[in-house]
């Protein structure tokens, strides 16, 4: 998990232009949106195709996203039980 | 304040703008299905590309290959410059184009073999002015998908500076891969047909069509433009403001001595995603407009992006012209917080004016305020 | 007469601000590396900046340096400025940038880029810093042309409420950047003159510099 974890917060960097961020400044359990990150709509809309690029998990249901985004901690669960790739 | 000598659409309900608004009144839908690059179907409205080829061979006798995009763009101009009975090759006829994103087709295609400038847009404005042999710089304009009403704006400044005596105005978007993959990772497409301002929308749908209008100087009788204003809502380069700033802004700035209570209707942009529809009805309140009539074409043609401005606007002048309130396609329960008067019927009005507004990316609004003299 | 109070001009051997050749120690050639080194020095605190497309980088600094030195405010929304830009080749750079999220044999679309697939997104993301809330629009030309920029300025005043344009030339293609921002104001005793030959001279005043 630890090295999913690790991972994923690379991949999150990458994928959204963080530049100024490592994965240390990364709380694994904070909030991604409103708070912590602060994270806005196109950047939920990049984790979708994130989650399907790395990990091979497609997700259609806009509602069910949110709260799989809560934080790394709840992406790292999802990806874990769900991931193809 | 300007004046519409003539106007063209090409869209997949037909091939003037007189067939276009009796397919409108009769509330039908150029919408059918289509898939995305991934296979994943979609509602699209999409020209019949025999169709195109066929109305473009027959008016324009062409010289050369064009694209898709540029027959589409050709077609409309050639058929609404017929209509004015104007020079068109004379200097004293400009022409605006309004496009987002032209043959964007082409970058799929490597070896198209069409030139290294072909994709450039101010080159598809450039074989506008070229086909017609005017001899003036085409003015292109690229602002998201408020494009068609800035380029009625620019042919607004161009005649009352005395630039020209007639502008003719065309927007044109078709759909590509490009596109069609773009809004899909907003997840912004309604799989089924749009339905703006309804408590089930789930999404636009794409569109294709040329759109064109030809504009004068001078009053008296007849439709004009009387007033355009673009302003942005500071907000997010995707997302709509909350509280409608830019668009309240830019109606407010149309309306100037114009009471509410004068507008017929208001052709609202109603792309029917959850939250262009809500800022919208914001705006609409804001200046005072909650009670008048609203509708959105989008059900009949789809989101026509560079295309919109000018395509609804001709649709909304038609309206106009004949004294009728058109209704919202495909609008059944209301699913916007607060007041917002959705047209269901098609009803009379005597009102002399009609606005128009858009929105797009980039926090962009714009509003056009159109008068009738009999 | 309309005077030019500020202007900024980046290409890729300068950062020109007022006349004055800033001398950027920068690593990096040509390229977005160039715009990020650019954005360090000027330490600016954006992050949003590294989200933007290079088109949208470049207009951005320029108009940052302009709008900084005539200590324009960031925090009151301000009806009265409007953003009227052009370029060449729209949004083509970027536009490379999606088509190769849309492969066939690696098709993951990318909504972070697809966003920035509009030459106006530049407008967006100065008036968000800004809180400008006039109008945004952008103009395709062939070329850099003085005439047509002051014509499309002219137009921007037309509603008496704006009071300045900020206004230019955003370009960036192949890694190439070719930028000129101007402040425009209705009324000001400072500045330059706004007509063709103040608007050449900024345009072409790198030249200074090429050996």
């Amino acid at each position: 998990m630890e090295t999913l974890i690790l991972d994923l917060k690379k991949q999150i960097i990458e994928a959204l232009n963080l530049e100024d961020i490592t994965p240390d400044d990364i709380d694994t359990n904070a909030p991604l949106f409103v708070e912590g990150l602060g994270l806005d709509s196109i950047d939920a809309l990049e984790l979708i195709v994130l989650m399907e690029k790395r990990y091979g998990i497609k997700l259609e249901d806009p509602g069910k996203s949110k709260e799989i985004f809560q934080s790394v901690a709840t992406m790292a669960d999802h990806i874990q039980k769900h991931r193809t790739k | 304040m300007i004046k519409r000598l003539a106007d063209n659409i090409v869209s997949p309900l037909g091939f003037t703008a007189q067939e276009n608004y009796e397919a409108v009144r009769r509330m039908e839908s150029g919408i059918g299905p289509g898939n995305d690059p991934a296979g994943t179907a979609i509602s699209v409205a999409q020209l019949d590309p025999e169709k195109l080829e066929r109305e473009f061979l027959r008016m324009c006798r062409p010289q050369r290959e064009y694209t898709p995009v540029e027959k589409a763009m050709l077609l409309s101009a050639s058929l609404a410059v017929d209509q004015a009975g104007i020079n068109v090759s004379s200097p004293r006829t400009g022409f605006v184009l309004s496009t987002t994103k032209g043959n964007i087709h082409l970058l799929g295609m490597p070896d198209h073999g069409l030139g290294k400038d072909r994709i450039h847009l101010w080159h598809t404005a450039g074989l506008l002015s070229e086909y017609f042999g005017n001899p003036g710089d085409p003015l292109t304009i690229s602002n998201a998908c408020i494009s068609g009403a800035c380029a009625q704006i620019a042919a607004l400044h161009m005649l009352e500076d005395g630039l020209y005596d007639q502008v003719v105005v065309t927007g044109v978007d078709m759909i590509s891969d490009f596109i069609v993959a773009g809004f899909q990772s907003f997840k912004s497409l309604d799989a089924g047909r749009c339905r703006p301002f309804d408590a089930r929308r789930m999404g636009l749908n794409l569109g294709e069509a040329a759109a064109t209008i030809v504009y004068g100087k001078g009053n008296g009788k007849g439709i004009s433009l009387i007033n355009g204003s673009i302003r942005n809502d500071a907000n997010h380069i995707s997302g709509p403001s909350r509280t409608g700033e830019g668009l309240f802004r830019a109606i407010t700035c149309v309306m100037q001595g114009i009471a509410p209570e004068e507008i017929a209707f208001i052709n609202a942009h109603g792309t029917a995603t959850p939250y262009n529809d809500q800022m919208e009805a914001v705006a609409f309140s804001r200046a005072g407009l909650e009670k008048t009539p609203v509708f959105s074409l989008k059900p009949h043609f789809g989101h026509t992006l560079g295309a919109a401005g000018v395509l609804e606007s001709i649709i909304a002048m038609k309206a106009l012209e004949e004294g009728i309130v058109l209704p919202s396609l495909g609008f059944e329960e209301p699913g916007i917080e607060g007041e917002l008067n959705v047209s269901q019927r098609i009803g009379q009005t005597e009102k002399k004016y009609i606005i128009k507004t858009l929105s797009g990316f980039g926090g962009t609004n714009a509003a056009l305020l159109f008068g009738k003299q009999i | 007469m309309k005077k030019i109070t500020s202007y900024c001009r980046i290409t890729d051997t300068t950062v020109i601000l007022n006349g004055n050749n800033l001398q950027i120690p920068l690593s990096e050639g040509t390229g977005p590396g160039r715009l990020t080194g650019i954005y360090r020095f000027l330490q600016i605190a954006y992050p949003k900046f590294h989200k933007m497309d290079s088109l949208s980088k470049a207009g951005f600094l320029a108009s940052e340096m302009v709008l900084r030195s005539l200590g324009y405010d960031t925090e009151t929304p301000d009806g009265s400025t409007s953003l009227v830009f052009a370029n060449s080749t729209a949004s083509l750079e970027n536009d490379k940038h999606f088509q190769e999220t849309i492969k066939k044999d690696n098709y993951y679309p990318s909504p972070a880029v697809f966003v920035y697939t509009l030459p106006n997104i530049v407008t967006g993301e100065i008036a968000i810093r800004n809180k400008i809330l006039g109008e945004t629009s952008f103009f395709i030309l062939e070329s850099f042309d003085a005439e047509k920029m002051q014509i499309f300025v002219k137009w921007a005043f037309s509603h008496s409420d704006i009071q300045r344009v900020l206004c230019g030339w955003v370009e960036y293609l192949d890694n190439h950047c070719d930028v000129l921002v101007m402040m425009v104001e209705k009324e000001n005793d400072n500045g330059l003159n706004f007509n063709i030959e103040y608007i050449n001279k900024f345009y072409y005043i790198d030249q200074k510099w090429k050996h």
